[in-house]
């Protein structure tokens, strides 16, 4: 394949060395797809993959068969070579193969291994990345409903909850409070980290259910001439590039060859006009969005399931300093039409949508904690991470932090002030 | 002749055990969500109405693809089956439906399979294997699909008002059935390639006119069980399997909708076991078996929990099964795991059939 204009020197030149020639046969997809959606990667997606194929180029011809010795056998093993394997990008077919393998897991585990080795050697060679304070906020707004006795059952031994004093005429959530700021708060997280000297694109997230918070970014920008500004990603700003996107999506029938026909459409397919401006004009996050509508996880469907898989995409390609996430409310199935599901349930059945509040609580406190188990697979955000779940309707917030995290010990109820100081100092 | 006169002409009524068996297959349902402290409150039948009376083993294990059609094809045919995921490949051993009528010279109307599952295709019905194959399948009926296909139908057609009124929904669905290709549905009912056979039609009639007029839930899985137990009050099939799967909501991210669906499933799963009690045609004379297709990934899994079910984890792989009615000598909570791949050889034992070699065992503890 023709390698990108946009590609590093290094990386270009590794590539006119023949590293691609070194790779297993189902390493390729990987390498290939990364290099046409170079310019959409995010700077730790690129990171990675220059990681491998430096370390790959850098080996010599037998330590390199050495390294994907174990993926090439079990790539016989599998009979890749006899299957109808896609070599230029990754497709549900691909997927699906390997998937039925009975080799799959030992397969996935090799490469694993083989990411391993190339992020070891980097660490050796370049020295580990410095490490910086991490901050996760998520949000469960009200009106949804919560049980004290429930709410935090399944963070189990992960942090400890706490009272937060919330003033009844607060203006906005809890999140934007701490997030956008207001007039108590002489301005907000996300502020202070767009304006660090370090901040680099993608290190900062905003995702929301609904639409109030983006707004509320949207109208402090710009921050600093200059800055890096956040990902800002809507599900309610994003209503036309869903419908859309469905629409497409509906026709698919079901068959592999013809899903991945139709998804290599919805890949090609303009975004821009669809989006609205804040992704329409950040090509990275527009082909997030793209990847994220294709990856399923109910993201075209619900507004909550949006929030967390959104915000698991998130750390698992950008590793973002600073993420905020915030749920909200879906409706209640249909009568009759909810079998179909993947429709606009507005579009198939008229019957007026009913708010689905118990059902939407349920959904957000599973999907809040699993926005904090994201992130807890990645290095990353082992050590000098700090999570804060607020369960707005109990007053409570659960904090998940490391030792040196400088918010007052015990039982005391919180205000939101010493919060967004703590949090602040934390990601200073 | 009609095809189901001549179906009724060679049935022959006396082949095998005279056992009966119901096999219900639930979509992907962890214990933790289940049989476990924390569950139980989401099958109050399975876990307070049937467990006292049941053969429950408390590890069935998928060991095999964690997706639909290779799932549910392994239990049908006692082998780990790595076909094609969403039903183009027929399994490549035969099924217990093949099995049941080739062994036993057991007519196409004792053999059916009714399921909501969208990921599967009348190609579960029947095998590739040499000397069997459709010719000894079942009849697969897919009563969701008509729906679907009635609600896309009134969309195309600019008719999406009437999914607001029961009768005109009726007609949507009744207008499904006759104008579209039953084949490509699913359907292969009896040997009408042409054109449904007038009982069926009227059991599928009924079906729906009792599903849209019942005043209760509308889910895929409600449907199939109204489907159910039309067949099983017109036609008594020796061999009938139930697929449900408004479990599946899971993987839109909805769990309060994956909870839902448990329940609905412990719910329908008691109705079929009532049918059979209330139904002199099942009574006395019927084993039920139901057990999952397999789990969902663990919370915090790189698969995304339980919205899916890929990961190689007993979360995924380690499930239960419960057995109700003849086969059972005394109710019984067995410990030691059991294989998807054992249920067919101990069906197809409990309805006379010679033993196929397979990659399964017969169960000991159901009594034949």
């Amino acid at each position: 394949m023709a390698v990108s204009d946009t590609l590093p020197i290094n990386l270009k030149a590794a590539v006119e060395n023949g590293v691609l020639d070194r790779l297993p046969l189902t390493f390729l997809p990987f390498a290939n797809q990364q290099f046409r959606d170079w310019q959409f990667l995010f700077p730790n997606e690129r990171r990675a993959t220059e990681q491998l194929l430096l370390y790959v180029n850098s080996l010599s011809p037998e330590d390199s068969s050495a390294l994907f010795a174990e993926v090439i056998a079990l790539e016989d093993k599998m009979k890749v070579r006899s299957w109808k394997f896609s070599t230029s990008e990754q497709t549900i077919e691909n997927a699906s193969l390997l998937a039925r393998s009975p080799y799959f897991q030992e397969w996935r585990r090799a490469v694993q291994a083989v990411f391993d080795a190339a992020e070891r050697h980097a660490n050796t060679t370049e020295g580990s990345p410095a490490r910086a304070n991490r901050l996760v906020l998520i949000e469960i707004p009200r009106p949804l409903d919560l049980a004290a006795d429930s709410v935090w059952q399944r963070w189990g031994q992960l942090g400890r909850p706490r009272n937060l004093e919330i003033p009844p005429r607060l203006s906005g959530s809890v999140l934007e409070s701490l997030v956008i700021g207001n007039p108590r708060l002489s301005n907000g997280l996300l502020g202070k980290v767009t304006r660090r000297a370090r901040n680099q694109y993608a290190d900062a997230w905003v995702i929301d259910a609904g639409h109030a918070l983006i707004d509320s970014a949207l109208a402090m920008q710009p921050a600093v001439p200059g800055a890096v500004q956040p990902v800002l990603l809507s599900y309610s700003r994003l209503d036309a590039c869903r419908q859309n996107f469905s629409r497409e999506m509906n026709t698919m029938r079901k068959d592999l060859a013809d899903a991945d026909a139709v998804y290599d459409r919805l890949r090609k397919v303009d975004l821009a006009p669809w989006c609205p401006a804040e992704v329409a004009a950040d090509p990275a996050a527009r082909e997030f969005v793209r990847n994220l509508y294709l990856s399923g996880n109910g993201a075209v469907i619900f507004s909550n399931s949006f929030v967390q898989w959104a915000a698991s995409e998130a750390f698992r390609r950008a590793r973002p300093r600073f993420l905020a996430a915030r749920f909200g409310v879906r409706s209640k199935p249909k009568p009759f039409t909810a079998v179909a599901v993947f429709e606009n349930p507005d579009q198939v059945n008229p019957l007026p949508a009913v708010d689905d509040l118990p059902g939407s609580a349920v959904d957000a406190q599973i999907l809040a904690l699993y926005i904090w188990l994201a992130a807890m697979r990645y290095e990353d955000y082992a050590h000098a991470t700090v999570c804060v779940c607020v369960a707005e309707s109990l007053s409570q917030v659960r904090v998940v932090a490391p030792s040196e995290f400088a918010i007052a010990p015990g039982q005391s109820t919180l205000s939101i002030d010493s919060l967004g100081r703590a949090l602040d100092e934390w990601i200073s | 002749m009609l095809p189901w006169a001549r179906a009724l002409e060679s049935v022959s009524a006396g082949a095998g055990s005279g056992h009966k068996v119901v096999l219900v297959v639930i979509g992907g349902v962890r214990r933790t969500d289940t049989f476990s402290r924390e569950g139980l409150e989401n099958i109050p039948h399975l876990a307070h109405d049937l467990l006292p009376q049941a053969l429950y083993y408390d590890h069935a294990r998928n060991e095999g693809v964690t997706a639909h059609f290779n799932a549910i094809s392994s239990i049908l045919t006692g082998n780990w089956q790595r076909v094609d995921d969403w039903g183009r490949l027929a399994p490549t051993t035969p099924t217990l439906f093949e099995q049941f009528r080739k062994g036993l010279g057991v007519d196409r109307s004792d053999a059916w399979m009714v399921a909501s599952n969208k990921a599967l295709t009348s190609l579960i019905g029947a095998s590739s294997a040499s000397g069997y194959g459709p010719e000894f399948g079942a009849n697969v009926v897919f009563p969701k699909q008509l729906m679907l296909m009635a609600v896309a139908d009134a969309l195309r057609g600019g008719r999406t008002a009437n999914m607001a009124d029961r009768d005109r929904i009726e007609a949507e669905m009744e207008s499904a059935m006759e104008g579209n290709n039953y084949e490509g549905l699913g359907w292969n009912v009896f040997d009408a390639a042409d054109r449904l056979d007038p009982r069926v039609r009227d059991s599928i009639r009924d079906a729906v006119a009792r599903f849209v007029h019942s005043g209760g839930p509308t889910s895929g899985d409600e449907l199939t069980f109204f489907m159910v137990r039309e067949i099983m009050r017109r036609f008594s099939p020796r061999l009938l399997v139930v697929a449900f799967s408004d479990v599946e909501a899971a993987h839109f991210g909805s769990y309060a909708m994956h909870l839902s669906g448990i329940r609905t499933a412990d719910r329908l799963t008691f109705q079929i076991w009532n049918e059979i009690q209330a139904n002199p045609d099942y009574s006395d004379k019927t084993t039920m078996v139901t057990l999952p297709e397999f789990g969902r990934d663990p919370d915090g899994s790189s698969t995304n929990g339980f919205f899916n079910h890929r990961a190689n984890d007993d979360s995924t792989r380690d499930t239960w099964m419960m057995v109700l009615g003849s086969a059972v000598d005394r109710p019984n909570v067995i410990e030691k795991p059991m294989r998807h791949v054992d249920v067919c050889p101990t069906l197809a034992g409990l309805l006379g059939c010679r033993q196929l070699e397979s990659q399964g065992t017969l169960l000991g503890d159901f009594r034949t």
